[in-house]
């Protein structure tokens, strides 16, 4: 009788044991050696070269433990994951974002951790400076330029070389759709995506994120929602986003994709050609800068031998001629003048892209936390402008 | 039977005994074995439920959350999601495709159900066919239906051209709601059907006979017979209908990104809630406050399910 009080007691408390330990077990994912790193590129796997290459940058008696989430969901599960004492040791967040990470408390001061920061390019690092205090590594940039084909050109025309302006811009779409071809592709998708590829439009009418609202935001939204009007471009564009903008292209039925240097193998591969964007009234656009700041988010215990691993994690992801790797790796063009110059030496179709790079803005250099709010109204704005009948 | 209800009759043998001290041991083991269920609810649904409604009533920013410090706001969160024009827009906008959507899934769900009740030759592999819809990740029909509405190169506009119409231009801000409505008509018609299906099985075939026998057509056996005697599997159908689509995020989320007409109070939520959509600021508390509103709604329908139900039931 006793006995059999006492299995079923022990029934009960194992069933809930199993459910309380099914609870609790998301938490228990640390240990002392092991270095958490995470980035947002999910599409390398645990048997890519960059899984390897960021592998071998842990120093003895330590291993890196890496994870690739989407770039959309990276920040809130640091978010959750610093709230909850479990943030890995290194992560590397897109750089609109940083404003937002440092005014949430999630990443900590790079240098006080001992990286060396010095000489890399200042508008491309800018974004995770915030009050004079560099809360991240940003190993290097891709930009945005406007790709067109050649074959479509000629048939209508069109000089790659005249295009200018937007005027010239303009004509040259215009030339292309009268001789049967279709204009240009872009990704105007809601949110940040489509803002960042709306920006040299705005910034190219000498607009200021400070005072969005204004002649150079109406130019610019009348500027693209204009080629949707006319037909020119697709329909789509207000949900299509920078892969669908460029898989429209490689269609060869249009003139002219505005997408971003990451494309640059692919367009050699099809024998497309790249101009920068020009801004209104002539000249080159400046293009927003994109690429991801190596940072360290905040720990709820502090590890001193951890954090020296961590910090020669990082080092060695930027230290000679590693820089260059991680920006092979990433298809970007490196943060510093002469690893780029390394980069246009090997690969020839880096040429173009080093101007853009170089003028390219940071889209929170300006202004901070509040590019959040800017970013969302841009982005408002331009689904309104795109989705005119 | 008895015996297997009562085991500790077998273990000791003394009925009066186990009688004495039974009860207090078979309520012990009735707990015990709720007792997992119950720790489940209470950590899986309990707990976000009132994490929700704590939420809602804090204001919460992506900071706030992370120290832990946010400030009691009350009722202020609420007065604020209320009072913007945009929460009645999209109220408006969640009903017309709540409402749109149920009756169309429903009423031609019914309708393939009656038809499939004949069971003629490759009836189930027709019916089969239909239930394709329903397998199909959302993902995958919504970039489907995504890529059939497409204005300038979509199969949808091709055969209006076909016909001479012109083309509609499905996925502008105006018409979004319209195309995700139809999407999801399409997506809910085989849940529909295969529940009034099982529905029309279990009605009894001699009433069909009896009133054939007393002269009554097609459609007075359908008004008369099937639809009273299908009323509490159209009930259950229609509750569960109104959760599900209430609740619809993934299909809208694909289709348009809840952009113009096209978004919900679900979707609303889902942006505030993980800083997707035009803006990547993260609003916990409006979030919750639509999705405490979200839940409401839902709970209003499943009481006057319940009521319906039990009027049903009073009536028997």
């Amino acid at each position: 009788m006793h006995n059999l009080f006492i299995k079923r007691f022990a029934t009960i408390c194992s069933a809930v044991a199993i459910v309380a330990s099914l609870a609790a077990c998301g938490s228990s994912n640390q240990s002392a050696n092991t270095i958490g790193f995470w980035d947002p590129y999910p599409q390398k796997n645990a048997s890519s070269t960059w899984e390897a290459f960021v592998k071998r940058c842990a120093p003895e008696g330590y291993k890196i433990k890496r994870t690739g989430y989407p770039q959309s969901d990276l920040l809130n599960n640091l978010t959750t994951a610093v709230k909850a004492g479990n943030a890995p040791q290194i992560a590397l967040i897109d750089n609109p974002k940083m404003p937002t990470a440092v005014d949430a408390g999630l990443v900590t001061d790079i240098k006080a951790a001992g990286i060396n920061t010095k000489g890399y390019d200042s508008n491309i690092e800018a974004p995770g400076i915030i009050d004079h205090v560099q809360y991240g590594i940003s190993y290097g940039s891709n930009a945005l330029g406007l790709y067109y084909n050649p074959k479509i050109l000629e048939k209508a025309g069109v000089d790659p070389a005249s295009i200018k302006d937007w005027a010239s811009l303009n004509k040259a779409i215009e030339q292309v759709v009268a001789s049967g071809s279709k204009g240009i592709t872009f990704a105007g998708i809601s949110g940040e995506e489509g803002t960042f590829q709306f920006l040299p439009w705005f910034w190219g009418a000498e607009g200021d994120l400070k005072h969005p609202k204004s002649q150079a935001e109406t130019d610019a939204l009348n500027l693209v929602s204009d080629w949707v009007r006319k037909g020119w471009a697709p329909k789509s564009v207000s949900t299509d986003n920078q892969s669908a903008a460029w898989d429209a292209f490689l269609t060869d039925q249009y003139g002219f994709s505005e997408n971003g240097s990451w494309q640059a193998e692919s367009a050699k591969e099809k024998g497309y050609g790249m101009i920068p964007i020009p801004g209104k009234s002539g000249g080159v656009a400046p293009v927003p800068t994109g690429g991801e700041f190596i940072t360290i988010p905040t720990q709820k215990k502090a590890d001193k031998d951890l954090s020296k691993a961590t910090a020669k994690v990082i080092n060695c992801l930027v230290d000679g001629d590693n820089l260059k790797k991680t920006n092979d790796e990433m298809v970007y063009l490196a943060a510093k003048r002469s690893v780029r110059n390394q980069q246009v030496q090997e690969n020839q179709i880096w040429a173009p892209w080093v101007k853009p790079i170089e003028q390219a803005k940071g889209r929170t250099s300006d202004i901070g936390l509040k590019y959040e709010d800017v970013s969302a109204q841009l982005s408002e704005d331009l689904q309104e402008a795109l989705n005119q009948r | 039977m008895s015996f297997n209800i009562h085991p500790l009759q077998d273990s000791d043998g003394s009925i009066r005994n186990s009688k004495k001290r039974g009860i207090h041991s078979t309520t012990l083991a009735a707990w015990g074995f709720a007792m997992p269920l119950i720790v489940y609810l209470a950590v899986f649904y309990v707990t976000p439920l009132i994490q929700n409604i704590f939420m809602s009533l804090h204001r919460f920013t992506r900071r706030t959350f992370v120290t832990g410090d946010a400030p009691w706001s009350g009722i202020q969160v609420y007065q604020e999601v209320l009072g913007n024009p945009k929460f009645w827009t999209i109220l408006v906008q969640t009903l017309l495709f709540v409402v749109l959507s149920i009756i169309f899934q429903y009423s031609l769900g019914l309708a393939l159900a009656v038809f499939f009740n004949q069971n003629f030759r490759l009836s189930a592999v027709l019916r089969g066919a239909f239930l394709v819809p329903w397998l199909l990740p959302p993902m995958i029909s919504g970039t489907i239906w995504q890529w059939m509405m497409d204005a300038d190169t979509g199969v949808i506009n091709k055969v209006i051209g076909f016909f001479g119409g012109s083309p509609i231009w499905w996925l502008q801000a105006d018409h979004s709601l319209w195309s995700v409505i139809i999407a999801n008509i399409w997506l809910g018609i085989p849940f529909n059907m295969v529940i009034l299906y099982s529905g029309l099985q279990n009605i009894n075939q001699d009433l069909y006979e009896a009133a054939s026998l007393d002269g009554c057509n097609y459609w007075q056996r359908f008004w008369k017979i099937t639809f009273p005697l299908l009323k509490p599997v159209t009930m259950i159908t229609l509750l569960l209908g109104f959760v599900y689509t209430l609740k619809t995020v993934d299909i809208i989320w694909i289709m348009t990104k809840g952009t113009g007409t096209s978004r919900t109070l679900a979707t609303w939520a889902y942006e505030m809630a993980f800083g997707k959509g035009t803006s990547a600021t993260i609003r916990y508390s409006e979030a919750s406050v639509v999705g405490t509103i979200l839940i409401a709604i839902a709970l209003i329908f499943a009481f006057a399910y319940l009521r319906a139900q039990g009027s049903e039931r009073s009536k028997q």
